[in-house]
Parts: C-alpha cells; sequence; structure tokens
C-alpha cells in the first residue's frame, strides 16, 4: 500500500523530488570515482618491458614493514621505499651454478652525463637522457636467440657500447670517444669525475620506447661507476631450454635462500618501474580518504534534501494521518519516496563517475605520480557500491525525515504544518551539543600535540564540528540570523530587510538545511586549501631565509657529480662551496610509517651556515659528519617539528630508514627549525651517498669571499667544464619546489573542488526549493503592499544572510581546526591568501543569490490573488 | 430543499440499551502551559444519539474544532473520557486510535481534504487501503454516483471545484460506513448553491443510511439542516436548540456573542459581532 502512495506522490509532483535526485546522483558518482580509483590502486600493475625477455628475477623488498599489534592481533603496515634498495651482485654466481639456469646476470642502472663533443653542432646544453648499466646484462635480458651486439665488439676497460639506435641519432659510430661523468667514480677519472671512453661496439635495442638510451660498460667498470660496487638493483635468470618459469622459480629461490624476492610475471614490473609501489598507495589513499569523506558528505545532503521535501508537505501528512494512516505507514512511505528514486539516481551518477575517476587518473600520470603503463581498473564493485549507498542512504534518510510527522496527533500536525516548531527536538539538541564538546576537547588535545598527530586529530576535529552543525542547525541558523538580522531589522535595508531579519528568524529550520551544505563546505575547502597554502608559504618564507648562498649551481640533467662542490670551492672569489644531495627516509609514527625529506650535505659541517641557515635551535652542527659506509650514519640533525614528533632531543638516538631500507640508529646532534622548506632531516654527504639510487647532487651552493665580485665568481664557475649546469642565485634554489608536494597540493584542490561543488549544488538545490514553497506568502506580501522590488530585496536579504552564516560557521570550523594542525606540521599559525579566500566568499555569495534569484522571479510572475489563495 | 426529511428515525430518542455514538464525560483541553495556559474545553458532557445529525455552533475562540478534534479522536483532552459508540477511546494508544479512524470514524475537513496525487476514486478508497482490506470499488462508486459524481472517479483532485471536492470527502468519510462521520465547517468555502447540495447529502446520509453526523459550522442556514444545535461558548456548553430553524439559530448566536463581548473583551462593540 505505501508503494502505491510512494509511487503516486512521485510521479504526481516530480520536481518536489528533483532536489533529492540530483543529490543522490552526484553522491553515486563521487562514490563510483573513488570506489574505482580505490580499486585501480588496489590492482594496478604493469607488464615488464625491459625484462619482457626474462621470466625470473631476483630483487630486494622495496619495501619497510613494521609490526603492529592491536591487543592479541598483529598486522603488518608497509611502505614503498623512496629510493631503490640492492641485492648482492655475487649471487648471480650461485643462480648460475643451478642446473635450470642457462645464465643469471646482475643488472643494474646509473645516470651519466655526456659531455658535448664535437660531432654534436647544436651546442645545446640539453642532455640526451642516457643510462649506464653493465654488458652482461645484455645478453640475459634480450629475447633468446638475438645477438647482444649489432656491431663492433664487447666493451673493456675505458670502453663503452651503445644502444645502436641511439648511436645513430647521435652520429655516432664504433671507433668513436665520448666523454661521459657518472656517479661513482672509475680509475682515470678527471677532477669532476669525468672520462673519455671508445665507443666499442653497438647493441641491439632493448625494444622499450620513451625509455634513456642504454650505455653498456663493462661488468667491473659500471660497478664503480654506479658508486655501488658488488650491489645491484636485479639479477636477471635465463632458463636452459625446456625448463619452465615456475622450476626456474624454483632453483632460484633455493641458491638466493630466503632473502631476496624472487619475482616472475607482472611482479618484474616493479624492479623497472619502482615508483609502481608508491603509486598504489597514493591511489588506495586518495581513493579511500576521498571516498569517505565524500560519502559522508553524500550522505548528509541526501538527508538534508529528503527532510526538507518531506516538512513541505506536513499538511499531506497529517490528512494522512486524520484519515487512518498509521505512525509506521507514514515512515513507510515516505522511505519508499526516497527509495524509488535511489536506484535510477545511483545508476545515472555511475557514468559520470567514471569519467571522473579518468581523468582523475589522467592528471596524475601526466603530473609523474603514477607510471605511465597504469591503466584504470574499472568493475562492478564501484559501482554497486555506490547504488547501495545511495540506497542505504536514501532509507536512512526517509526515516529519519519520518520521525516527526508519523508521531504526531494529527491536530498538532494540521497546527505544525503552518508554523515551524520553535525548539528542536531534546535528543537532537543534547546529541549536538555533545558532538560540539568533543570537537572543542579533540582540538585542544591536537593543539598540544606535535606533526603527525596534530594532523590527524584535525580530521576528527572537522567531523566533530560538522555533526554538531547538522544536529544543532536550527538553534545556529536562528542565533545567526538574530544577531546578523540586527543591522538590518534597524530599518537601515528598509522594508525589505528588516522583513528578510524576521522571515529568516521565524523560519530558521527551514534556512537550516540551506546553510548546512554551505557550512561543511567552507570548512572542509577551508580546511583542505589553507592548509596546503599555508604550508606552502612557510616553506617558501624558510627557503627564502634559509638559503644564503650567493650562486646556486644547478643541473639541467640528472645532477651534478660529487667532484663539482670541490672545484667550485676552488674558484677564486668563492668563500665555501656545498653540494647537497637529496633523498628520503622513512620513520615510524605511532602505529604507521611517514616518509620525509632528507638533504645530505658535503664538507665541513662547520661551514654550513655560510650557504645555509637552517635556524639550529638546539646543538650544534659541527658533530655532523663522517666517512662513506654504512656504519657511518652515527649523527644526524632534525628538523624541530620531526623532533617533536617522534619525542626526541639533542643526544637521543633516532630510529629510521634510510631511503634503500637499511635500518640506522644515528644520535641527533643537533635541531632546526627551517626544515619544512629544506629538508626535515640532515646527514653527511659520504654517509649518505652509499643509500642513494643514484648520488649525483641536486645543487652545490658557494657563497663568496666578502668583496668578491659576484659576476666574476658566476662566469668562473660556468667554466668548470660540468656538462648541463646552471649557474643561478638564491632562487634557483626554491624553483625546484618539492614534487611531492606539489602532487599532494594538486590532489587537495580537485577534492575541494568536488566536494564544494556537491554541497553547492545541494545548497543551491535546497534554497530553491525553500524559495518555491513560498508562493503563498509572496502572494499575500503583495496582496499587502510589498512591490515586486521589495519582494526581490526580501528574497536578496535573506540570501545574504544564508550566505554570510554559512560562512561564518564554516569558517569557525576550518580556523579552529587548522590552528592545531598547522602549529603542529609548520610551527605557526594558518597563512589563509586572500587570492583564494576571497573568490571563494564570492563563490558562495553569488551562489545564494543566484539560487533565490531565479525561483523568486518565477513566483513574482504569478498573480496575487491566485498566489495567495493556495492554489497550487 | 431537504432540510429535514421526515423521517421516524430521526424523531425518536434512541432506546436506553444502545449506547449513544458520542458521548463526552467531563472533557477539559488546555493549550499550552503555566501561566499562560489557554483553556479550550472547560468541562463538557454530553451525549449524542446513533442516526442523528447535530450541529455545533459558537463564537470564534468558543472551542468548536477543539471539541470536534477532541470527540474525533484526533486529538487528546487534557482529563475527563470520551467514548464512541460505549467505547472508551481517551486511553488508547496511538495505533489503535488509528485503526478507528479508518473503519468506525469519518472526518471531513474545511479544506484540503484530498490527497493530490490520488484520484477522487483512489482517494475515496483510501481507508481502505490504508486498512489493507480489499478495494471495495463497486461501493466507491456508488457513493460517489450519490453525491454527484458518478463520472469523476479518475479525475485528480486538482481538476475539481471546491464543491466538488467537499463531496469526494464526504464520499470518503462514508466508504467505511463508519459509526459516526464529524466534519469541521464542510461548507464554509462553498457557494449556497453547493453547500446546499452538500448539507442535503449529510441529511440523506442520516436519513437513508442511519449515519451519526456532528458538523461544527458557523452558518445558521447549515446548522438549519440538523436535528439539534449545541451552542459553545468559552469551551462551555452554553445551551442546546432542537428542530432548529435559521432565524431562531442567528438570534440565539448573537446574543451568546454580545454577551462574550461584553463579559470578557469591553470595548468591542456588540452588535457588530454577529458573525462567529
Amino acid at each position: 500500500m505505501t508503494n502505491g502512495l510512494a509511487r503516486a506522490s512521485v510521479r504526481f509532483r516530480p520536481a518536489s523530488f528533483a532536489g533529492s535526485f540530483v543529490a543522490l546522483l552526484f553522491a553515486s558518482a563521487i562514490v563510483t570515482a573513488s570506489g574505482t580509483l580505490l580499486q585501480t590502486g588496489l590492482t594496478a600493475h604493469l607488464a615488464p618491458v625491459r625484462y619482457a625477455s626474462t621470466p625470473v628475477l631476483v630483487a630486494a623488498d622495496q619495501s619497510v614493514q613494521i609490526s603492529v599489534e592491536h591487543g592479541k592481533d598483529a598486522s603488518t603496515t608497509s611502505m614503498p621505499l623512496p629510493e631503490t634498495a640492492r641485492v648482492d651482485a655475487a649471487l648471480a654466481q650461485r643462480i648460475a651454478a643451478e642446473p635450470g639456469v642457462a645464465g643469471a646476470a646482475a643488472d643494474f642502472t646509473f645516470p651519466l652525463l655526456l659531455s658535448p663533443t664535437a660531432a654534436r653542432t647544436d651546442g645545446s646544453s640539453a642532455q640526451p637522457p642516457l643510462t649506464g648499466r653493465p654488458f652482461s646484462a645484455a645478453a640475459e635480458t634480450l629475447p633468446a636467440g638475438t645477438a647482444a651486439l649489432t656491431a663492433g665488439s664487447a666493451p673493456g676497460p675505458g670502453e663503452v657500447a651503445l644502444d645502436s639506435d641511439a648511436a645513430q641519432a647521435a652520429h655516432l659510430t664504433v671507433g668513436d670517444r665520448i666523454t661521459l661523468t657518472a656517479p661513482g667514480t672509475p680509475e682515470s677519472a678527471g677532477v669532476t669525475g669525468a672520462a673519455s671512453y671508445r665507443i666499442s661496439g653497438l647493441v641491439a635495442d632493448q625494444g622499450a620506447p620513451g625509455e634513456a638510451a642504454n650505455a653498456w660498460f663493462a661488468d667491473d667498470v659500471a660497478g664503480r661507476l654506479s658508486g655501488h660496487p658488488g650491489l645491484a638493483d636485479t639479477i636477471a635468470v635465463q632458463p636452459r631450454s625446456g625448463v619452465g618459469t615456475a622450476e626456474l622459480a624454483r632453483q632460484v629461490r633455493q641458491a638466493v635462500g630466503p632473502g631476496p624476492q624472487v619475482l616472475t610475471g607482472d611482479a618484474r614490473a616493479t624492479v623497472e618501474q619502482p615508483q609502481l609501489g608508491e603509486a598504489r598507495q597514493m591511489l588506495t589513499s586518495l581513493g579511500g580518504s576521498f571516498g569517505g569523506i565524500a560519502t559522508m558528505t553524500a550522505v548528509f545532503v541526501v538527508m538534508g534534501t529528503v527532510a526538507l521535501a518531506a516538512g513541505q508537505r506536513g499538511r499531506e501528512f497529517a490528512l494522512l494521518r486524520a484519515i487512518g494512516a498509521t505512525p509506521r505507514q507514514i515512515r513507510r512511505t515516505i522511505a519508499t519516496e526516497a527509495m524509488l528514486l535511489a536506484p535510477t539516481a545511483g545508476a545515472l551518477g555511475v557514468l559520470p563517475g567514471l569519467a571522473l575517476a579518468r581523468w582523475w587518473l589522467g592528471q596524475l600520470v601526466s603530473r609523474g605520480a603514477v607510471p605511465s603503463g597504469v591503466s584504470l581498473s574499472v568493475g562492478p564493485l564501484p559501482m554497486l557500491a555506490a547504488v547501495g549507498a545511495g540506497l542505504l542512504a536514501a532509507l536512512g534518510a526517509g526515516y529519519l525525515a519520518a520521525r516527526r510527522p508519523a508521531k504526531l496527533r494529527p491536530s498538532q500536525a494540521l497546527d505544525e504544518a503552518a508554523v515551524e516548531r520553535a525548539r528542536p527536538g531534546v535528543v537532537r539538541t543534547v546529541l549536538g551539543a555533545v558532538a560540539l564538546a568533543g570537537g572543542v576537547v579533540l582540538a585542544t588535545v591536537a593543539a598540544r600535540q606535535a606533526g603527525d598527530a596534530a594532523a590527524n586529530t584535525a580530521l576528527g576535529v572537522v567531523m566533530c564540528f560538522l555533526l554538531a552543525v547538522a544536529l544543532l542547525g536550527p538553534l545556529l541558523a536562528r542565533l545567526a540570523t538574530t544577531v546578523l538580522g540586527l543591522p538590518l531589522r534597524s530599518g537601515c535595508a528598509g522594508a525589505a530587510g528588516s522583513l528578510a531579519a524576521d522571515n529568516t528568524r521565524a523560519n530558521a529550520r527551514r534556512l537550516a538545511s540551506a546553510i548546512t551544505p554551505i557550512v561543511m563546505v567552507t570548512a572542509f575547502c577551508g580546511t583542505l586549501l589553507f592548509l596546503q597554502s599555508t604550508i606552502s608559504h612557510v616553506s617558501a618564507q624558510q627557503v627564502r631565509s634559509g638559503i644564503v648562498a650567493d650562486q646556486v649551481l644547478g643541473s639541467a640533467g640528472p645532477g651534478l657529480p660529487a667532484g663539482v662542490a670541490g672545484r667550485a670551492a676552488q674558484v677564486p672569489g668563492v668563500d665555501a662551496a656545498v653540494g647537497v644531495l637529496r633523498s628520503s627516509a622513512v620513520y615510524r609514527s605511532g602505529d604507521t610509517l611517514a616518509s620525509v625529506s632528507v638533504l645530505g650535505v658535503s664538507g665541513d659541517p662547520a661551514q654550513l651556515p655560510r650557504v645555509l641557515d637552517l635556524g639550529v635551535r638546539s646543538g650544534s652542527l659541527d658533530a655532523l659528519g663522517g666517512t662513506g659506509g654504512a656504519a657511518a650514519v652515527r649523527t644526524v640533525a632534525l628538523d624541530v617539528q620531526l623532533a617533536e614528533s617522534l619525542g626526541v632531543k639533542v643526544g637521543d638516538p633516532v630510529p629510521l630508514w634510510l631511503g634503500d631500507g637499511t635500518q640506522v640508529r644515528p644520535t641527533v646532534v643537533a635541531t632546526y627549525q627551517r626544515g619544512l622548506g629544506l629538508g626535515q632531516v640532515l646527514l653527511s654527504r659520504a654517509a649518505l651517498a652509499d643509500h642513494v639510487a643514484a648520488s649525483f647532487d641536486s645543487q652545490v651552493l658557494v657563497s663568496d669571499a666578502p668583496g668578491a665580485d659576484r659576476g666574476a665568481v658566476a662566469a668562473a664557475l660556468g667554466r668548470l667544464g660540468v656538462p648541463a649546469l646552471t649557474v643561478t642565485d638564491a632562487e634557483g634554489f626554491g624553483v625546484q619546489a618539492d614534487h611531492e608536494q606539489s602532487i599532494s597540493n594538486w590532489a587537495n584542490t580537485v577534492m575541494a573542488a568536488v566536494l564544494g561543488g556537491f554541497a553547492a549544488v545541494a545548497s543551491a538545490n535546497t534554497l530553491m526549493m525553500t524559495v518555491l514553497d513560498r508562493r503563498r506568502e509572496v502572494g499575500l506580501l503583495r496582496l499587502a503592499g510589498t512591490t515586486r522590488r521589495q519582494v526581490r530585496g526580501m528574497l536578496r536579504w535573506e540570501a545574504l544572510l544564508v550566505a554570510t552564516t554559512g560562512l561564518l560557521l564554516g569558517g569557525a570550523i576550518a580556523w579552529t581546526t587548522l590552528v592545531p594542525v598547522t602549529r603542529g606540521i609548520t610551527g605557526s599559525s594558518p597563512y589563509i591568501p586572500t587570492a583564494v579566500a576571497l573568490p571563494l566568499a564570492v563563490a558562495v555569495v553569488v551562489l545564494a543569490l543566484g539560487s533565490t534569484a531565479l525561483p523568486g522571479r518565477a513566483l513574482l510572475r504569478a498573480r496575487p490573488v491566485e498566489a495567495a489563495a493556495g492554489k497550487q | 430543499m431537504g432540510r429535514r426529511a421526515e423521517h421516524p428515525r430521526s424523531e425518536q430518542w434512541p432506546q436506553q440499551a444502545e449506547p449513544p455514538a458520542v458521548e463526552l464525560r467531563a472533557v477539559r483541553r488546555l493549550h499550552g502551559r503555566g501561566d499562560s495556559a489557554v483553556q479550550a474545553l472547560r468541562g463538557i458532557d454530553l451525549a449524542l444519539p446513533r442516526g442523528s445529525f447535530t450541529a455545533v455552533m459558537g463564537p470564534s475562540g468558543s472551542g468548536k474544532s477543539t471539541f470536534l478534534q477532541c470527540a474525533a479522536g484526533l486529538d487528546r483532552p487534557s482529563s475527563g473520557e470520551v467514548l464512541l459508540g460505549g467505547e472508551e477511546i481517551t486511553r488508547l494508544s496511538e495505533n489503535r486510535l488509528t485503526e478507528l479512524r479508518r473503519s468506525r470514524i469519518g472526518f471531513v475537513f474545511q479544506s484540503f481534504n484530498l490527497l493530490p496525487s490520488l484520484t477522487v476514486q483512489q482517494n475515496v478508497l483510501l481507508p481502505q487501503r490504508l486498512a489493507g482490506q480489499r478495494q471495495d470499488r463497486r461501493l466507491a462508486k456508488e457513493l460517489l454516483a450519490r453525491v454527484g459524481l458518478g463520472e469523476h472517479g479518475a479525475r485528480r483532485p486538482g481538476q475539481l471545484s471546491g464543491g466538488q471536492q467537499q463531496r469526494v470527502a464526504i464520499a470518503r468519510a462514508l466508504v467505511t460506513q463508519p459509526e459516526v462521520v464529524f466534519a469541521d465547517e464542510p461548507t464554509g468555502a462553498l457557494d449556497t448553491r453547493t453547500a446546499q447540495e452538500v448539507l442535503g447529502l449529510l441529511r440523506q446520509a442520516v436519513d437513508s443510511m442511519g449515519a451519526t453526523i456532528v458538523m461544527v459550522t458557523h452558518d445558521p442556514v447549515a446548522a438549519s439542516h440538523a436535528d439539534r444545535v449545541l451552542f459553545l461558548a468559552d469551551g462551555a456548553l452554553a445551551g442546546t436548540l432542537e428542530r432548529p430553524d435559521p432565524q431562531s439559530v442567528a438570534d440565539r448566536m448573537i446574543r451568546l456573542t454580545s454577551a462574550a463581548a461584553a463579559a470578557g473583551h469591553g470595548g468591542a462593540g456588540g452588535a457588530g459581532a454577529v458573525a462567529a
């Protein structure tokens, strides 16, 4: 029976359900998009290209794993390593001894700088990407039966073989000489690490378009040049004819023992694309966190629209109650109406959701956050989840909205249908007060925490406050409109203004459903966008005040070789030159792992303040230093916020994983302030160099002697003879923006835009519905003598009140959340750029004005007498 | 005009064995709380026999609508008892009251009687539908024919005039063959001719179907269709009139209204307060 009633209502007046329909559609689109991204993250895989013909690879585990205890269970959390973890190259001999193995070779890559030769007539400093590899890997990675060399012979000491395509493109052939610079130092290297090699042969192409060209060296030469002699990225294994992949893998496992990983199938792609692991993690967390927030927002919004639509039909439900509908029947009717919409809305939202996910993934790929081979994983699960979530939300919303009309006695219901109740229910008020208190408590707790803990609590704070706003909506709306309406009521805005003030106060409940989405979008977008802007601002400030160097040497290619800093220090007029090697490290924060930026500085740490002012707070940098080798990572300096997060001070040991997975426990010798912009962990370059993939400096910072001519020094530095060298001043340092930070900024902006758009649509829809419902009221006003212009003015003032209330409440929530979080992350208060805040506020106001003006115009077209008579 | 058909049944008093259709015992109703409470009903005692047509009249603020709502079980009195067909309804749960509303009570409002999204016939059958009973379409058609809207079964309320809507409402009120039909100003929004038709229908329901009707009205002509008129003033019974005619009803009303004006609202002219 309720089905029939529900169907009849929806069919009869579809426009009043339009709002709930649109809300459900958007919700479905957002859930589909985030679910698809999540699924893509979980199932992303690539097919190996470089190692397509190599059935089995041996590599080290490329993630850090920790075991987390939850009571009696223990689960493992892992995080992909920022740099490459390596295996012992000697394993290749052990593997080759197995019966099923035809050949096994250690393979590794390192970047090369090509010095311009006479053959290169363009004279540009552009570097063709060139990768060095050991020659014996060439044979093991080509398809069976293909000869490695197409011309010439295998390279020996002082020789190199190039990919035939690359050689052709550079007009090089067997017998030519080229000068190459590698991260490690060969025996015959010049002072800047460059050495001349004779091209001994040409190698068949590996068939990987878009990858850098390979330069093949003799194995031991390659080992030294890579900077990690004796270690390899992977061991490529070829089987004898007739040996299957599974059998081969078993034999290899036997040979290498339990430590390293034996990879077959698609798992081999993780060796070629080490950032696959990070990309998967990012997609998963993006899909998960965004999906979670978006679903909650969607549920809030759907509840609001359904409740509003039901509230507007109060008289109908009162009549039904009087004729003999039980409360249960009323509840089921409203719930069924909502549920009738859900499947269609859900189904329609799936396609836009997929389009959004596709666009998002494409953007992430083009920004380099996700390897380009990863494609969107489209499956039925996210879509089913979206439709299911819509159904549940509609059902829940329907039942909640029906609580009041169903419970009342018919006479009450008939009275109330005309005037809204002044006080909201007791339960609702109590719950709202609890949520508010909870938010305040969490905010104070977050204020006392530092770093990550503060950031994690931030989400809880926002949620509590938003819940409080949703529950206490009518009360807050009434309060706000009373206060904000004071100037209007005093008459300075004329009759329209005072009418607006009175109207909003009397109908606060109905307006609360328009205010709540505005509060939500302002709070969310405000928190996301301004957290990001604060971090960027503080970083930029720190970079500006931290770099006191006069010149910054950079590279247009993969980086600067290790000897450049020493050479630069000897240029006349230079006081100090420090090479900066960038990497990342992983630390444990409670139950999770997090990564931090690491800075390795060369030379005497006592000279560091001449080029880099880190704002040392405690301890001294003089104690930082050491020679190469893992044992030498004995000292470290930390950013103040990081030290507080980890709970260490000067003199304590701090456990860290370096970029290649090595666990170290250096002692903290100093803490400094400007870590956010410059680097949160400071090590000596010599200690760090063994643990990065390629130890090219990213910059060299040079400070001039007092009285030296800047221009002359810069010119002299430019003549150092390093390929792809760029010489800039301090500004050049900041330009190399943190890649990761820019991606997370962009992701935040997209999330804010999507959530904001959704809430904006919800708010606009609610405002329109409330205005259209006032046909009778507008008619009465006009009969009483209000001109069209005054009515329009009244509607405009009401819209302004709604927008202002929403902005103020949402802004207050965002501010209360941001202050402890920014203090924990950056140590300062939030930075709100007007260029972002103002357009946001203006957009909200324009939205509110537009959503009331358009239906208002429609209302004013009707003849007052008809409208006042209530002919619907 | 068909004001009051000469029917033996309406002349008789009911047998003592048959309980009255509607009975109120010391019913009080307070609105609001504390000092600002308003006494809408101040202790009403009355019994209405089966098969009677009673009109309830009084100046505005006399508690007519509250009386009707309490008698019909739409509202709960603050104290006292209401009995329908000898059964006490004041202590019933909301669910039981709802069941009563479906089967033993019919209600006609002044306006907004029909669900706009259903057709006329569906509106008439709504009480049966809500009760989960089989919908008696034949009966609905018959009732619609009786109220003069036999061909309008498939129309929507929006397509009918006010009078037609009221007639549909009466048909719906009668479809469950209730013991009592309560009507709150059923002709208030109608023109004279339509009002006469509607009142005639109500009279017919009493005479030929044996229904009991309690009608609140402010119109003396409408009241004259009833068997007797009850007058309410300030929440208490202020007299009855058997076999009313419009003139005597109007005279009583003027007396009541000016008394109220002189007593409570000093200053307002008594003679001008005729319309309740």
